[in-house]
């Protein structure tokens, strides 16, 4: 089992570990934007970078997609990697002045200003992680959104920066988003997913009316879930607090003397 | 009329091929060869290709047959379209259309020189016959571009009768792949590509490495602005890439391969799908290649004009179908590359040397150039320099050599300044330096790299933050946009550039292009990225003081940048024609008839027409 030693620590790693996940498993901090655990490593914003030992010299790698293969000795707080992660966000931030979640992550990070001007027009405040688009086409499967353009032009859009006809409205994209770019809108009968435009329509709780979400979410689950989850799936015209207090009273009705609240939370 | 029609079962069957090929050729004692390579075709060459074409099917002297063949680049673009006659291998140059008849009935039929063709010397005024006569050509020394001028690209003959595919029958017929491994890494060959790996260290990994499939790949996505290498060599000699290839693919125990070239080069497109044609057609690529067993083939891929293609990993996701950019390589390709299989990608120039290092071996190509750069080099040589084209020289020849022998100096008595190597990524390297070796090693120290082989020769009147900022503003387009320092600090850096070159630098603004340009060598993800900056690190290192006139005298030294200089007129030379004043756009020229005329500049816009239309030269830049 190799040693990495990280910022003098030693710490135990598995072969093909990541220094993000060993530094993290040991209580070290370091920030990340476009890595999320569901996801494999992309390694784009850069903002992860760490200094390693590579025998008389040190480089600047990405610990969230550097693979371990044997002891290894990793600086998370030299200079070089803080200016390296610290010049990064300053870029970050001169391209998305407005994100509150970036100002709070660079704050974090010491960096309370950027010397720089905004000089890339981006899709207000998306920092390209990417995480958006591999979310959608890796886990989801409904690849709606993309890539679009090239260098500072490049942008997230579904094809043709048209409504998509493919996304499904889960919102993964959305819950995913580091920066709070991408935003969940409900209207009436549509759910919207902002800034792609894209409209699909509402579902809404059978017994109180509330929209729960979109309606293709449960079509796309059925499909890949075969019919163990449509069954489940039955239970979601409800709302949860519609579904909680059926479940409550489906239970009481069974066993009137309800003896363990316990196992109901657990259901639940 | 093709001798090329059945499928070659041994080594024996291409020897026999090759001594009918050759014998037929020797028939042959006229012969006329054009360029027909993209710098003499955009300059004509297949007009006067097709008025050969005429003349030889118009003759009708049955007892003299005369070729006329269509070759590669020969080189010297600067003077094609280039045409050569044998016998006597008459060099041409600047033929046009309406010279053809003539060099038809002088030269080609009756075996006389054309003088008023050749090349003249500049300074003698002596005439060259042929090529070896030229300075141009006379000091470099040709592996790669050997057969380049001489053989027509889509005649596999002519390949066969220059001694092609020997290298392969000798591999196949008695080498083991180690062997060819062993004789690649003693050679000394290092990536014609950019990054100078050691060729050999490559192929035995990729042997190594574990899995299976082993694709073998042939990068020939070159983007260089003014680089055009790896297109002559794929035009001029496919078959020498391809021959190269399947060395490699034997060495390695490979059955699949690719070549990646960009759609941009439509000749190399046609002429390696042609050769591909044909060497399949001779079992040279497909199953039981000569009777050894060895199964190969090749695909050829079109790039969509992505520069950032030409990096291995973004190369191989486009290969996959998949958005062409790069990822880390901490896990490199040649373990883990296309579909996540061992993957040998070499540079176009690189496979093309395979070939003549198996034939004559190891020891005679480390025989040429430096310590630890082995065998020449194919450098594209434009800019300010007389004669641009495409040189191939030993590496360890001087800048000075290459420049001033080879590319005859500097255009119009003007001084040399620069000369940027390396490509876009590359660095600047000053007249100080001029007498510095050219290999990998020595390029890097200087603050420069040898790259794919693009040298831009700059005079004294060239302004170098103007050129980072050309350079700047390449990558900055080319970018894929992934990594968020290349993306973001290409266009930061480029922003300053424009300020600087506009007159409108502040004082820290170099200091901002440093740290930017560290931040970018550290953090960016590719070599696109991590080199983005040296175009403005090596000019800021070299002529730091360039930068100071424009930030703090608001003024450039080259009297490139518009704004930061004036217009003056020269009151000895002015002759008071009056032409300015009548172009000029805003009336800001005032004089009587035969007098000296003088610019307001208060009025002058700095449009430059008074300079350009002065036919005295009495405009001056001050």
């Amino acid at each position: 089992m190799p040693t990495v030693t990280i910022d003098d620590k030693p710490c135990q790693a598995q072969i093909g570990e990541t220094i993000l996940q060993v530094a993290r498993r040991n209580g070290f901090w370091i920030p990340t934007l476009c890595h999320h655990d569901a996801l494999p490593s992309y390694a784009a914003c850069r903002i992860c970078v760490v200094e390693i030992d590579r025998g008389g010299w040190w480089q600047v790698v990405t610990s969230c997609n550097y693979p371990i293969r044997g002891d290894l000795t990793v600086r998370i707080d030299s200079e070089r990697a803080i200016r390296g992660r610290r010049g990064v966000m300053q870029l970050l931030l001169a391209r998305c002045p407005e994100s509150v979640e970036l100002a709070r992550l660079a704050a974090r990070m010491g960096v309370r200003s950027t010397p720089y001007p905004k000089v890339t027009e981006a899709q207000r405040n998306c920092i390209l992680c990417g995480l958006c688009v591999r979310v959608c086409d890796e886990l989801i499967g409904a690849s709606a959104i993309a890539r679009a353009g090239r260098g500072v032009e490049r942008a997230i859009a579904a094809p043709f920066r048209m409504p998509s006809e493919d996304c499904i409205g889960c919102g993964a994209c959305a819950a995913i988003c580091p920066v709070g770019t991408i935003v969940v809108r409900m209207h009436e009968e549509e759910v919207e997913i902002s800034p792609f435009k894209t409209r699909v329509k509402l579902k809404r709780c059978a017994a109180c009316g509330e929209p729960i979400g979109s309606e293709l979410v449960q079509q796309a689950l059925a499909r890949r879930g075969g019919p163990k989850v449509v069954e489940l799936l039955a239970r979601e015209e409800f709302c949860p607090r519609c579904k909680r207090k059926k479940l409550a009273k489906e239970l009481t009705a069974a066993v009137p003397r309800a003896g363990s609240g316990q196992s109901v939370s657990q259901r639940s | 009329m093709s001798i090329v029609q059945t499928r070659l079962e041994s080594v024996k069957d291409l020897e026999s091929l090759r001594q009918r090929v050759l014998a037929e050729q020797d028939l042959i004692a006229h012969r006329v060869r054009v360029c027909l390579g993209s710098g003499c075709r955009a300059k004509g060459a297949p007009k006067v290709f097709e008025r050969f074409r005429q003349a030889a099917a118009e003759l009708g002297d049955a007892s003299l047959v005369v070729q006329t063949k269509c070759t590669g680049c020969h080189g010297f673009c600067e003077r094609g379209p280039i045409v050569v006659v044998d016998p006597g291998n008459i060099f041409y140059q600047n033929v046009r259309e309406e010279d053809v008849p003539e060099i038809w009935r002088e030269s080609a039929v009756g075996g006389r020189v054309v003088e008023r063709l050749l090349y003249h010397d500049e300074e003698t005024g002596k005439p060259a016959t042929t090529c070896e006569a030229i300075p141009f050509y006379n000091a470099q020394h040709r592996i790669v571009l050997a057969h380049n001028g001489a053989i027509d690209p889509t005649r596999i003959e002519d390949y066969l009768a220059a001694g092609g595919y020997a290298a392969l029958a000798k591999v196949l017929g008695t080498m083991e792949p180690d062997e060819v491994i062993d004789v690649i890494t003693r050679s000394g060959l290092r990536g014609r590509g950019g990054g100078g790996f050691p060729t050999g260290r490559k192929w035995r990994s990729a042997r190594d490495a574990p899995g299976e499939p082993t694709y073998v790949i042939a990068n020939g996505d070159e983007g260089d602005p003014g680089a055009f290498m790896d297109c002559a060599i794929m035009e001029g000699v496919p078959h020498g890439v391809i021959e190269g290839m399947i060395i490699g693919a034997y060495a390695v125990g490979s059955s699949q391969g690719y070549i990646y070239v960009r759609n941009e080069y439509p000749l190399a497109v046609k002429h390696l799908s042609i050769a591909i044609e044909q060497v399949r057609e001779l079992g040279l690529l497909g199953e039981d290649i000569l009777g050894s067993g060895f199964c190969f083939d090749i695909r050829i891929n079109r790039g969509a004009g992505a520069f950032v293609c030409g990096e291995s990993t973004a190369l191989m996701a486009s290969l996959e179908g998949r958005v062409g950019e790069p990822r880390a390589k901490y896990i490199h390709t040649v373990e883990s590359g296309l579909h996540e299989k061992p993957s040998l990608l070499n540079n176009v120039e690189t496979w093309a040397n395979v070939p003549h290092i198996i034939l004559k071996g190891a020891k005679w190509f480390a025989s040429f150039g430096t310590e630890k750069s082995k065998g020449t080099k194919v450098f594209s040589l434009v800019g300010n320099v007389k004669n641009t084209g495409l040189v191939e020289v030993r590496m360890g020849m001087t800048l000075r050599e290459i420049i001033y022998g080879i590319g005859g100096g500097i255009r119009d008595g003007k001084a040399f300044k620069a000369v940027q190597t390396g490509g876009p990524s590359g660095g600047c390297i000053p007249a100080a330096c001029l007498d510095e070796p050219v290999d990998f090693d020595r390029l890097t120290e200087l603050g420069s790299m040898m790259g794919s082989g693009g040298m831009i020769v700059m005079d004294e009147e060239t302004c170098m933050v103007n050129v980072a900022k050309y350079f700047l503003q390449f990558l900055r387009d080319e970018s894929c946009g992934k990594c968020a320092p290349c993306r973001e600090g290409t266009a930061q850096m480029l922003d300053v550039l424009t300020r600087i070159t506009k007159g409108e630098g502040r004082e820290g603004d170099v200091e901002t292009l440093e740290r930017l340009g560290e931040l970018l060598e550290d953090t960016a993800l590719c070599a696109l990225g991590k080199t983005a900056a040296y175009p403005v690190l090596s000019t800021v290192r070299r002529f730091r003081d360039e930068y100071e006139a424009h930030v703090q005298r608001r003024q450039c030294p080259a009297k490139e940048c518009p704004g930061l200089f004036r217009y003056e007129i020269d009151a000895e030379t002015c002759t008071g024609c009056g032409l300015c004043r009548k172009k000029c756009p805003v009336e800001a020229i005032t004089g009587e008839r035969k007098a000296p005329h003088v610019i307001d500049p208060e009025i002058c816009t700095d449009c430059g027409t008074c300079f350009d239309v002065c036919p005295f030269s009495a405009v001056i830049k001050v």
